[in-house]
């Protein structure tokens, strides 16, 4: 039996072996999906049985016989044994975020073998490590945050520095999402008039479950899941209605303006009656499209047209500038390694964990799916025309003002397209025009609709498909800048409580409630509408911003990951921690340095607000003056990120050389050992 | 057929999970009291409260 299983599992590591080989010197003829696919799922089931196994059983030494928190602080709340399944569905659903479909996405600008080959190895050999470390930390520490694990395991500095680091990533993660959002729904009624609907649906859901049929959460989740399909029908109607379709059209500024409108009232109304309902709603879409895309690939195995390599790999692409290192590396966070998962990894699943040996599929299996829905979003992304994709994708101060000139660059470059190609598609679609739309939802959703529709119905409901993948993305990330205005409130309470125990009280009272509102929905709004505004798409320096801080709180998580190693096993095994850390610190540290310093203009901040000052004196206009002023802010931002992280960094090496040394206290501070009482049929 | 039954036991486990009506089913056995709307109400705002207090993940 044993022989056949290794038998077996050298056939697994030969066939992914052979599929990564394929994809990666395949660089003539469109290649199948289902490459990536195998390659991907092969890699991921050699990563989950050996290397995950191995650090559950001789770096972690998980132990059923010892107590988890949720058996041992068991409330019936926030603690409680869940079986290891549906723990599984709940931490994939809370890490699964927009971030694994748009960063491959806008990835796929370098063609699909990077980011897909980053993707895979990120996840396997980084993602999954930090959030399986991260969560068997916060598990042995009675379900404590990442930012108090910093404090107890690294020092106070640690625990203060995280605290800043994720608020202001969160500003930006809101902004950066919102413009996706903005990208996708400007001039176009339908997908307007479809995301407008979901709220009255939500807000219809929250009076529902408060006292029409109170507790009855999937029976009402199930009849908003109905009326939102039905508003995608409606949004139809609107569109071809010369009557209603201007009422729902709008552009970037008055689209941008109404999602920050949205994010103040969907964060400080009662959370019961919107974001809650909201949020379930967008939960169980989440998890159906999930499942349906996978589903959908394996049936229609659709070819990449995109090719490995584009000629963007020298740095000059129209959506994002910069070479493959290190923007692949953090372009894509969300689907390789991403510092939000650490979050998750201490929040709400450590206390819910019945046994210790359940945190190994848990925490490393459920970051694998991320990535392999990563590599769906890849696939969606890359079965598109390059000319089409890049049309969608490039903004109109890169490609030119005018439809004509937008594919006359784009020929250019080698990707043959048209007005009248570009036209059609939009027409299928039920768009007025598909240019310009930077942010990957709607090349995304393009890619969704042709797989759906190629399983059934064809080209007849391209448009439907499109707009369901559409109100998809846009209720999925509408959802998170609403949870995410509110969880910005009080993290501003938290951090204004570290200097002012009453100035902090007074931020909880009615009035205080709404002025934080109004400051954390001003903050990510300044950066949404100075996206809308950059000639360059915006995307080129929100994007990265997002995508280094993300990357710069997975740095902190395995600072603080790698400290817990080192106090349990001495230096031995620190490189399972310390291998992703160094590599994710070069990436960020060196795209912070080239978004800040780099003398292009389209890549550092500095150089295009030079640029622009020296425009400004031949051509004075305000509007420039506010992007001389945003490239600065921008310059500014990314340079306090890399402070914030140096200081973790520097911080973490003198807790490492001291332990090393032994002149500082090695001593890992985990809760005491409790045998474990839990029934099997408890578990 | 036991699989499939065992497998859609499963699913809606998850989904009375995510939807959270097992926590509410904990929270009433947890505090010996019956399901009524006023327990729900009582149960949802405390529970949202401190669930929306969290981040979510991008």
């Amino acid at each position: 039996m044993k022989i056949l299983a290794h038998i077996v599992w050298a056939a697994v590591a030969v066939l992914g072996a052979y599929c990564l080989g394929g994809i990666a010197l395949n660089h003539g003829e469109p290649i199948n999906s289902i490459w990536l696919v195998v390659a991907a799922a092969c890699t991921y089931a050699v990563g989950f049985r050996f290397y995950a196994k191995f650090i559950a059983a001789r770096v972690m030494a998980l132990n059923d016989k010892r107590a988890t928190p949720a058996e041992r602080l068991r409330d019936g709340l926030d603690f409680e044994p869940t079986n290891k399944w549906i723990l599984f569905g709940h931490h994939f659903a809370a890490i699964a975020g927009p971030g694994p479909l748009v960063g491959p996405v806008l990835a796929a600008q370098f063609g699909y073998l990077p980011g897909t080959l980053w993707i895979i190895i990120g996840a396997v050999l980084g993602g999954a490590v930090q959030d399986f470390v991260i969560l068997f930390a916060s598990m042995r520490r009675d379900g404590k945050s990442l930012g108090q694990i910093a404090r107890e395991e690294v020092g106070t500095v640690g625990g203060f520095t995280a605290l800043v680091t994720v608020l202001l990533i969160m500003i930006i993660l809101l902004a950066v999402i919102a413009l996706v959002v903005v990208n996708a729904l400007k001039g176009s009624p339908w997908g307007t008039f479809t995301i407008a609907a979901t709220m009255p649906i939500a807000l219809w859901m929250g009076i529902y479950l408060r006292w029409i049929r109170p507790g009855k959460v999937l029976e009402c989740s199930l009849m908003g899941v109905v009326l939102v399909i039905a508003s995608i029908f409606g949004g139809q109607w609107v569109s071809e209605s010369a009557t209603w379709a201007p009422w729902f059209t709008f552009g970037a500024i008055g689209l941008s303006i109404a999602v920050i409108v949205y994010g103040y009232f969907a964060s400080a109304l009662p959370v019961w009656l919107f974001l809650a309902p909201r949020d379930y709603l967008c939960t169980f879409i989440k998890l159906g499209v999930v499942l349906a895309l996978g589903v959908g690939i394996l049936f229609v195995r659709p070819e990449l047209q995109l090719p490995a390599f584009t000629r963007f790999t020298d740095g000059t692409g129209p959506i994002f500038a910069g070479k493959i290192f290190p923007f692949c590396f953090i372009t894509i966070a969300c689907g390789a390694v991403s510092g939000f998962h650490a979050l998750i990894s201490s929040g709400t699943t450590p206390k819910m964990i019945a046994r210790e040996s359940h945190a190994y599929p848990v925490g490393y299996g459920a970051m694998l799916m991320e990535s392999f829905v990563a590599i769906m979003a890849m696939i969606a992304a890359c079965m598109l025309q390059p000319g089409v994709y890049f049309a969608v994708n490039s903004p109109a101060g890169v490609v030119g003002a005018t439809p004509a000139a937008a594919v006359a660059t784009i020929s250019n470059w080698g990707f043959p397209v048209t007005t009248a190609d570009m036209a059609t598609l939009a027409k299928n679609v039920g768009e007025q025009t598909l240019f310009y739309r930077t942010g990957g939802a709607p090349s995304l959703a393009l890619g969704m609709a042709a797989i759906f529709a190629r399983s059934g119905g064809g080209a007849s409901v391209l448009g439907f498909w499109y707009h369901f993948a559409i109100m998809f993305e846009a209720l999925f990330i509408l959802t998170i800048i609403a949870a995410g205005t509110r969880v910005g409130r009080f993290m501003l309470v938290d951090l204004t409580a570290q200097f002012s125990t009453a100035a902090a009280r007074k931020m909880t009272g009615l009035v205080g409630v709404n002025v934080v509102s109004v400051v954390v929905c001003a903050a990510w709004g300044y950066f949404l509408i100075q996206g809308v505004r950059d000639p360059l798409g915006g995307i080129n320096s929100l994007w990265p911003l997002f995508g280094i801080s993300n990357q710069l709180l997975a740095s902190v998580a395995l600072c603080v990951a790698t400290t817990i190693l080192l106090k349990m096993h001495g230096p031995k095994f620190m490189w399972i921690t310390c291998g992703p850390l160094v590599w994710l610190l070069a990436a960020t540290f060196t795209a912070g340095w080239q978004k800040i310093f780099a003398s292009e203009p389209a890549l550092g901040f500095l150089a295009h607000a030079n640029q622009l000052e020296r425009a400004m004196r031949t051509n004075p206009s305000g509007n420039t003056a506010t992007l001389i002023f945003n490239d600065r802010l921008d310059a500014v931002v990314t340079g306090i990120f890399l402070i914030l992280v140096a200081t973790i960094l520097v911080d973490s090496l003198r807790a490492w050389i001291g332990i090393l040394r032994g002149t500082r206290d090695a001593r890992i501070c985990e809760a005491p050992f409790v045998s474990s009482e839990l029934q099997p049929e408890e578990v | 057929m036991t699989t499939l039954r065992r497998v859609a036991e499963a699913v809606m486990a998850l989904l009375r999970e995510l939807s959270d009506e097992n926590a509410y089913q904990r929270h009433l056995a947890a505090h010996g009291r019956a399901h009524s709307p006023e327990e729900w109400r009582h149960f949802s705002e405390h529970h949202l409260q401190a669930k929306y207090t969290r981040a979510k993940c991008c």
